[in-house]
């Protein structure tokens, strides 16, 4: 298998209804390995629906998606998750109640194997295993510079952090493919120009291909070559940041918005 | 060397601490409420006392016979139900409960019906519920420490993050359910093997309610909380006998001033050891 | 056949008072979107209200029932005043709305035994004659003023819900809360008056119910079959529940009759299960796909 030619994720006229109202029509999408592929349109354009059919949290009406030239339209959440697709989420998602740690943990026992008698008498691979994850978590936690923080309670940090916790989390998983959704929301235009950095050096030191949704017209430049523009659920545009910022139709839709 | 008035209160104490932690897995952990656990004592109990009777098995074997039973129950069941949103599950879990306790005194035959089932040999000294009681909490606190229980509470935190972090949901709470049904058989075997006879109505609702109502009162999320509810909730009757009238009453208002001013109840997700830790950082132990 | 029918009258008559508790099951849930147990207490001590009224000397029986219901309806309201608001205003679980509904409906249940104890009180009969013979067919009178109150009181209740300003904003609440609270609707007050509504048809059940068998403190049990019920009907409608209703009381009766009265209950769990499994969303409920 040639990586130059097969998309890590491809998506053939995926539709998804809700009742009557169309959240994604006719929705085509080619992302290659290393991509750093961005997500653009205003509020209900379907961007967080698009994030919802691949991660198989919703089942897609119509159409096809293939990751890795392989067909996943109809998987569940957790195999999408094993498969190498991690995402993060609008509204944060992290296990509030529990450690910061802890929430890195448990992405990380995804690729942890041992079985529940192993657990319940605490034999040795157990507790190899589980030194050796909680080793690895600290080392996710210490790429987003949350380490210091690794006992505190995740719902207790500020919200910054709560994002960068949400990516470790993310990436805690060895996902493939690394879905960001709105990671700027909230963020003032230093904080953001912040998280592009640490977006390309997380892009850099990892082989990930990052799939993003984004309002700020600066931090998707300045990251995404390549970018499609939604609206209502139909692609108004596709094509590099550039190329997009000059079409008709996007400019007509934002008039003298964000673009 | 012990009075039989402290033995019974040692083993109504250690049977009472291994149906909860079965229940405080199943509700503190991966929060799922089922108001069915006593049905599941019932078929511990039955399926143990027909075992040591009807077939002469060693007690031990009976025992893992009546938790076993149970476990294959709850598997069947909860494939059926644990999708259910919470309250249907929930009430799923009452139904089949009392479907249980309906049907043990239907079949005569078998159960003994309403008379209870007798002849059930003196197995359960308070040494062998003590030694249970032990093994119990510490096999709990093992799987709730490992990746089982750490996916379990993911799951009570956010099930959507749980899965996109790789968790089968419904298989892992259908492992909570199954963990819980097997505590809960074990709970009955040992406690039919203590009383000599049984009947389908110490296995009835209020019993499930008096299990949940424990596990709640020792905070959801902390094993050694659900110990302490259930000495408490055991105990206080047994020493202050005026209070056994109003035992129940004033369980249900305690629940309602812990869900109102304690939410997460006497221990909260902490567990005792953590009270004595001389840490000014503030800690979660919820599963970690 | 004519036993059949009396049964079916039997039947109807024992639904007729599942569906008045059911709609307040219905009520509740379609705006608070839990269930709440503890509405099979406030049937319960609605009934002992009444009782308790009885004993007052020469105070007529009308007034009595009167009386039930206001305390039931009090009861009700004092519930979601002490407890409920408190927990949504907490930004809890919705889970804890229901463990605190348990915790109520045992500490009711406990606190009628220690008050009242558990020996059966009688609460006295409209009619002097108990039963009546159309053409050899036996029927209770008592059976026969359960269906005429209750569907009385049931066609008002839909007629508040569907005709009235009131039953606008109940809609309206129950279907998006937050916007109606934006569109001037005072939440609180209305979840309020559901309360008041649910608890008085909840201790109008209590008595016809305690009329046809008696005042006991775990009479409130009859709060799960109205639940199986509403959910065989579909949670949060109204309509759904009682339909619901009238069909479990008849599956009930014909059950006790043709096969076994120790296997009723084991019939109607499993037919819940049952229900629960082929449509989760009842019969009338409609299955939203929520939001991730």
């Amino acid at each position: 298998m040639s990586n130059n030619s097969t998309p890590l994720l491809e998506m053939k006229g995926v539709e998804k209804h809700f009742g009557g109202v169309r959240a994604i029509d006719r929705f085509d999408l080619r992302i290659m390995p290393r991509d750093i592929y961005g997500l653009i349109g205003p509020n209900g354009a379907g961007k967080t629906t698009i994030f919802n059919t691949i991660t198989g949290i919703y089942q897609a009406d119509e159409g096809q998606i293939l990751f890795e030239g392989k067909d996943i339209t109809k998987i569940k959440p957790h195999e999408a998750a094993a498969l190498g697709i991690a995402r993060t989420f609008q509204n944060i998602r992290l296990f509030e109640n529990l450690s910061v740690k802890m929430n890195v943990i448990i992405a990380c026992n995804m690729h942890n194997r041992y079985s529940v008698a192993e657990a319940i008498l605490r034999l040795p691979r157990y507790r190899k295993v589980t030194k050796a994850i909680e080793e690895r978590a600290i080392g996710f936690l210490e790429s987003v510079g949350l380490a210091d923080k690794a006992d505190d309670i995740a719902g207790s940090l500020p919200y910054g952090h709560q994002r960068k916790l949400e990516i470790a989390r993310a990436m805690a998983t060895d996902p493939k493919l690394l879905l960001l959704d709105e990671p700027a929301a909230g963020m003032n235009e230093e904080e953001s120009l912040e998280l592009v950095d640490f977006l390309k050096k997380l892009h850099h030191d990892n082989p990930i291909t990052i799939l993003m949704i984004e309002h700020h017209m600066d931090v998707v430049s300045r990251l995404c070559e390549q970018c499609t523009v939604l609206d209502f659920g139909r692609t108004l545009a596709q094509g590099t940041v550039e190329e997009v910022k000059q079409n008709e139709s996007v400019v007509a839709a934002y008039l003298g918005g964000e673009l | 060397m012990i009075n039989s008035f402290y033995e019974g209160v040692i083993v109504t104490c250690c049977v009472n601490i291994i149906a909860v932690l079965g229940m405080s897995v199943l509700t503190g952990f991966t929060r799922l409420f089922s108001f069915g656990n006593a049905g599941f004592m019932a078929i511990g109990a039955y399926t143990a006392a027909i075992c040591s009777v009807q077939f002469h098995l060693p007690f031990a074997l009976s025992i893992i016979c009546g938790a076993v039973a149970a476990g294959i129950v709850a598997y069947l069941l909860g494939s059926l139900t644990i999708r259910l949103r919470g309250d249907y599950f929930l009430i799923s879990c009452l139904g089949f409960g009392e479907c249980v306790r309906v049907l043990f005194l239907y079949l005569r035959d078998i159960t003994g019906g309403a008379t209870g089932y007798t002849g059930i040999p003196f197995r359960t000294t308070w040494v062998v519920a003590l030694v249970c009681a032990i093994a119990a909490f510490i096999i709990a606190w093992n799987l709730i420490h490992s990746r089982y229980g750490q996916a379990f509470s993911a799951i009570r935190e956010n099930e959507v993050a749980a899965a996109a972090n790789g968790i089968d949901v419904v298989k892992y709470k259908k492992m909570s359910f199954v963990f819980s049904a097997i505590f809960a058989g074990w709970a009955g075997g040992l406690y039919a093997h203590y009383l000599r006879h049984i009947t389908p109505v110490l296995f009835n609702l209020p019993k499930s309610c008096e299990l949940v109502i424990t596990t709640v009162l020792g905070g959801l999320g902390s094993l050694t909380g659900s110990v302490l509810a259930t000495l408490v909730v055991q105990l206080l009757p047994e020493f202050f006998r005026k209070f056994s009238e109003y035992r129940m009453l004033a369980y249900g208002i305690a629940v309602v001033l812990v869900i109102l001013l304690r939410p997460a109840g006497l221990m909260g997700y902490k567990e005792f050891p953590d009270l004595f830790k001389k840490s000014g950082k503030k800690k979660s132990t919820g599963g970690a | 056949m004519k036993i059949l029918i009396q049964q079916m009258i039997t039947g109807i008559s024992i639904g007729s008072v599942y569906a008045l508790i059911a709609s307040g099951y219905a009520l509740v849930y379609s705006l608070l979107d839990f269930s709440n147990w503890a509405h099979g207490e406030v049937c319960m001590l609605g009934a002992y209200c009444c009782f308790m009224a009885t004993m007052i000397p020469k105070m007529p029986f009308a007034v009595s029932c009167v009386l039930g219901i206001a305390g039931a309806a009090l009861i009700s309201l004092f519930n979601e005043k002490i407890a409920y608001r408190r927990i949504r205003n907490n930004g809890s679980p919705n889970m804890f709305l229901m463990i605190a509904a348990m915790g109520l409906s045992t500490t009711y249940q406990n606190l009628a035994n220690v008050i009242w104890g558990s020996k059966f009180k009688q609460l006295p009969r409209f009619f002097k004659t108990s039963t009546l013979n159309i053409n050899g067919i036996f029927v209770g009178t008592t059976d026969l003023l359960c269906i005429v109150i209750s569907l009385i009181v049931l066609v008002l209740l839909l007629l508040i819900i569907n005709r009235t300003r009131f039953g606008l904003h109940v809609r309206a609440v129950a279907c998006a809360g937050s916007t109606a609270r934006i569109m001037g609707i005072r939440i609180d007050q209305v979840i309020a008056l559901v309360f008041v509504m649910a608890g008085a048809l909840a201790g109008l059940a209590g008595i016809t119910y305690g009329m046809k068998y008696n005042v006991y403190p775990t009479m409130g049990n009859v709060g799960l079959k109205a639940f199986i019920a509403s959910v065989i009907g579909g949670l949060g409608s109204v309509p759904g529940a009682i339909v619901g209703a009238v069909l479990l009381g008849l599956i009930e009766t014909v059950v006790s009759g043709y096969i076994s009265s120790g296997l009723r209950d084991l019939i109607s769990f499993s037919l819940l299960i049952l229900i629960l499994l082929i449509r989760p969303a009842g019969l009338f409920g409609v299955d939203v796909q929520e939001k991730a």
